[in-house]
């Protein structure tokens, strides 16, 4: 069963094209994350399918079904900012929450105390912190104990340890099963929990599918050696080298598979050139996220 | 609709704002009707109304003394439906009332509700001031006849609280709403009718607020205003009234349901 198919989205803000024929699948159980620098569409993409934003063409489905009310009740969503009445406290609004989610408000208590909030819900929502609105969202989201949910951004204005509670609580709805569909631009929120990637840059999706598909990141090797102008011609003819380059004192060589350290080292041995360096790399995502979205293509 | 309610209940229930203005408003039907009533009911003038042949104050006329007062009144019920409906999209609760999974149309009929709380507590509230008034300041013995006069205050009301709904949607900010509401309300519309009717005719009548003060005159400049003829009949007013109501009502849900929030 796919929890969201969307076909064909496109959505216009006056003279701006916010989103432009996007059409992925989230599967059921991915941790799926919406990947994009800022004013690509995640945020425009998420309203749509929460029904705030109206697609100009275009159509989704959410649990295989027409979307509707029913459906986004059973999905905890937090879109863009923490959404609440200011002149009421956070256990109050989060009343109001369950009423319209149909959750039964006993629930209300054991999510303040996962969101740190429990010594301070009956302050007015108006008194919190950045950090303690955000977390009143998240308890929000977690009403219920819902099977889907949607967060946009959801480490904003939360301290360090606030981002690394967040994360740890993102990690644990992810190993219950929970399906989770992530916007963000910090790529290692992304890398550390997501088994699903879309990228979007200027409202078009660039790629979409499971992370090690989407964003390849074969590893590659730095070597050094007396002469290393002769260490890169050598390795040009290594099979499956894609490129070579001098970086400084050391050689980078990518290929096109994962290479096998002992076994270039004993070719390099063979070609008379003895290493004096090497190591095994990996690229980091933000590379690859930036090689995706600079592509001019 | 019942959940709708209880969710609109928990909105307000602990907004002080809200309390007051609503003290206020509900105060401001009998003591804007018992003024002119003690006023009126002194000896001199009440003998001035008994030689017109009815005291206003008195049964069965009163029903339509206070239902013309209390038309003044309406403007503090409009400014706290603005306030109400306004604050979520400050707050943009509007959003987030969909988003946790309430459909468009049911954001409307959650204000709707609104409208109908508020204008039939004004009318329970006017009904019971103009049967206190009628039993103090009159000598007749309490009567239906004339009462519908009270059903056009209370069409007048929904009408009102209607355009507050209307403008607050598509303004979304409270003061700005509220400065329209209070200028078209209590002089723009006025201005415009008295235009129309010198230069045009009886359709001045027909704006929206003057449809429901056309089937509500004061009871004896009323029947003076009615001998000149110069009017079109009740059931004309009457059906502009509802059809302004559901033209308001059609233009929010058109605006809800189909724009961004």
């Amino acid at each position: 069963m796919s929890i969201l198919s969307l076909q064909n989205i496109s959505k216009k803000f006056g003279a701006v094209q916010a989103l432009s024929g996007v059409s992925f699948d989230v599967p059921q159980g991915a941790v799926y994350g919406i990947l994009g620098p800022n004013g690509s569409g995640k945020t425009t993409l998420l309203g749509i399918v929460t029904d705030v934003l109206k697609a100009d063409t275009g159509s989704f489905m959410l649990f295989d079904q027409a979307a509707a009310a029913r459906q986004r009740r059973q999905i905890g969503t937090l879109l863009e900012t923490p959404n609440f009445y200011h002149y009421l406290s956070g256990y109050r609004n989060l009343e109001i929450a369950a009423a319209i989610k149909q959750r039964d408000k006993n629930d209300i208590a054991r999510v303040l105390e996962i969101c740190g909030l429990t010594a301070r819900q009956h302050a007015a929502f108006k008194t919190y912190s950045l950090g303690m609105k955000q977390r009143l969202a998240i308890a929000s989201v977690l009403l219920g104990d819902p099977e889907v949910l949607i967060l946009d951004e959801p480490t904003n204005g939360l301290d360090p340890a606030g981002i690394a509670e967040v994360r740890e609580l993102v990690r644990n709805l992810a190993g219950a099963g929970k399906t989770i569909i992530l916007a963000s631009h910090l790529l290692d929120e992304v890398e550390k929990v997501c088994t699903h990637v879309a990228i979007l840059r200027n409202g078009k999706l660039l790629r979409s599918g499971s992370v090690d598909v989407v964003i390849s990141r074969h590893d590659y090797l730095e070597l050094a050696a007396v002469n290393n102008e002769a260490l890169k011609s050598a390795l040009l003819a290594y099979p499956g080298c894609t490129s070579v380059q001098l970086n400084g004192n050391v050689v980078v060589a990518v290929f096109n598979a994962s290479p096998e350290p002992a076994q270039v080292n004993s070719y390099l041995a063979q070609q008379g050139i003895w290493l004096q360096h090497l190591q095994l790399r990996k690229k980091s995502l933000e590379k690859a996220f930036l090689e995706i979205t600079n592509d001019p293509a | 609709m019942k959940q709708l309610l209880y969710t609109e209940w928990l909105k307000v229930k602990n907004y002080r704002t809200f309390w007051i203005m609503l003290l206020v408003a509900v105060i401001m039907i009998p003591a804007g009707n018992y003024v002119p009533a003690d006023i009126m009911s002194s000896r001199e003038l009440n003998q001035a109304a008994k030689m017109l042949g009815q005291s206003p104050f008195g049964f069965p006329t009163v029903w339509q003394t206070v239902a013309n007062i209390s038309s003044y009144m309406t403007a503090l019920f409009g400014l706290m439906l603005i306030i109400l409906v306004t604050n979520e999209y400050t707050f943009r609760t509007s959003r987030q009332n969909i988003i946790d999974g309430w459909e468009r149309r049911q954001f409307v009929y959650a204000k709707l509700i609104w409208v109908l709380l508020l204008s039939v507590i004004a009318l329970v509230v006017a009904i019971l001031t103009a049967v206190v008034i009628g039993f103090a300041y009159g000598n007749n013995a309490i009567s239906l006849e004339g009462f519908s006069y009270l059903w056009y205050y209370w069409l007048q009301l929904v009408l009102a609280l209607s355009l507050a709904l209307l403008l607050a949607v598509l303004l979304k900010r409270a003061g700005f709403a509220m400065a329209i509401f209070l200028g078209y309300t209590m002089m723009l519309e006025q201005t415009l009718v008295l235009l129309l009717k010198r230069y045009v005719g009886p359709v001045g009548g027909l704006l929206p607020l003057q449809a429901g003060d056309e089937l509500l005159p004061f009871p004896l400049v009323g029947k003076m205003v009615a001998a000149s003829g110069d009017r079109y009949d009740d059931s004309i007013y009457l059906l502009f009234l509802v059809g302004y109501i559901a033209l308001v009502i059609y233009l929010v849900f058109r605006k809800v349901l189909k724009s961004d929030l």
